[in-house]
């Protein structure tokens, strides 16, 4: 309702592991040992795949992982599935639904993680609910100061892909579904089109925040295990070259 | 949004982030369905608590105080808001008279800071009317005091509000 104050500048202002903007203020998360790593990309691009397969080979070299993935929340998962399925929540509603998940999981398992030296494994992050309420026609700054309480994570991957190649692979795995097509902005019942235009926009989102966020971006269109490959590759030049979190030991002591 | 509202509180399992969250989600469906259609009408919408609401309390819970400011953004300005100002003792007194049990909530329980819930109802909402205070500056509400009878509170209200209509349809 006032005035809203630009706190945030690009990522050349936000330290890995700090908040991005105002934060949590009962919450201090200074020197927390553990580190973020994130996957981005659009629906049906492989990115869990790809989490799972970086899980496996991270807990393997001897590191403690924590996966969190979108609308994971215990808190607020049947509330979103519920409104996915009735179809009764508008573009605000969903967009602050999302928030509060992230809310939930950031503080309840992102967090305490953090503190113990874990490392987060995010499958998808805060930029496919910005990428998504772009299209909708949230307003970019706003959404911006809502996520302003996330923490810059250490590493951000974005599989990155065209939405003609997209539309193969997702047709190939199982077709098209009413969100992953952008149904709800009603451009008409082609689901195909509606579908490539829908993944188009995102795209185009994705792309404008890839800078800002310092997305380190992955051809999408590559096999699974070359994308593996590149993604183990500079995970564990971060890693070694980190300092922290040192290998943990494999009995659960953290 | 109710239900996940109402579930995470029988949970006691909110966050000041997550309540936060929840309610501005809640108010978001509410401004979009019950407020904004009839202001298109032309008719006047009565708000039983507002953004306000939100502002002092989410604030009291340690929400910072800019963010949740952003968070609004997308509310309407109201023409006219008025900040009924109690004491905590009249309040409490009111409550306990028509309940037999303070919201863990209302009373600020997920602070942690008092077992007792009377105690912790003192602690949290003190704060909360430190920072209505900090509103009524902010904002400009119209105070009324209330601690007084309800009929006079209703003159006095009555009259504002009759007057500042007059004043913006003519």
């Amino acid at each position: 309702m006032n005035s809203p104050t630009p706190h945030r500048g690009a990522q050349g202002g936000v330290t890995p592991g700090h908040y991005y903007g105002h934060g949590l203020p009962y919450l201090s998360i200074d020197n927390y040992p553990g580190k973020i790593v994130a996957l981005e990309g659009t629906d049906g691009v492989g990115r869990s795949t790809q989490t799972r397969l970086l899980r496996e080979w991270l807990e393997v070299q001897g590191y403690g992982v924590v996966e969190t993935g979108w609308t994971r929340s215990p808190l607020m998962q049947p509330t979103i599935e519920l409104a996915k399925a009735s179809n009764t929540l508008n573009k605000l509603t969903f967009v602050l639904l999302y928030a509060c998940d992230f809310a939930d999981r950031l503080e309840k398992e992102i967090i305490p993680a953090l503190k113990a030296g874990f490392i987060v494994l995010a499958d998808r992050y805060i930029y496919t609910a910005i990428a998504r309420a772009g299209v909708r026609g949230i307003d970019s700054q706003w959404i911006r100061q809502l996520y302003g309480f996330a923490i810059a994570p250490h590493l951000v991957f974005y599989l990155k892909i065209d939405a003609d190649a997209l539309a193969r692979r997702v047709l190939e795995t199982g077709g098209m579904e009413y969100w992953e097509s952008g149904m709800d902005l009603k451009a008409g019942d082609d689901i195909y089109e509606s579908f490539r235009s829908y993944q188009r926009q995102l795209l185009k989102e994705y792309a404008a925040m890839s800078e800002e966020f310092g997305f380190r971006v992955l051809d999408g269109r590559k096999s699974v295990n070359s994308i593996q490959e590149e993604l183990r590759r500079q995970v564990g030049e971060f890693l070694d070259g980190s300092g922290s979190p040192k290998v943990l030991s494999t009995e659960p002591g953290a | 949004m109710k239900a996940a509202t109402k579930a995470g509180k029988k949970k006691n399992a909110l966050t000041p982030m997550t309540f936060s969250l929840l309610h501005a989600t809640d108010f978001a469906d509410r401004l979009l369905y019950k407020i904004i259609p009839p202001l298109k009408a032309g008719m006047i919408v009565l708000a039983d608590r507002y953004a306000y609401t939100a502002f002092a309390r989410d604030v009291a819970r340690g929400v910072d105080r800019e963010w949740v400011r952003d968070l609004y953004g997308f509310a309407v300005q109201p023409n006219l808001a008025f900040y009924f100002r109690v004491p905590i003792d009249v309040s409490l007194d009111r409550l306990l008279a028509r309940r037999v049990k303070l919201k863990f909530y209302e009373a600020g329980m997920d602070m942690g800071w008092s077992s007792n819930p009377t105690e912790s109802f003192r602690l949290f909402q003190s704060k909360v009317l430190d920072e209505y205070d900090s509103l009524v500056r902010e904002f400009g509400l119209t105070v009324i005091e209330a601690s007084g009878s309800i009929t006079e509170q209703q003159r006095l209200f009555r009259k504002m509000v009759s007057e500042n209509l007059e004043k913006q349809t003519t």
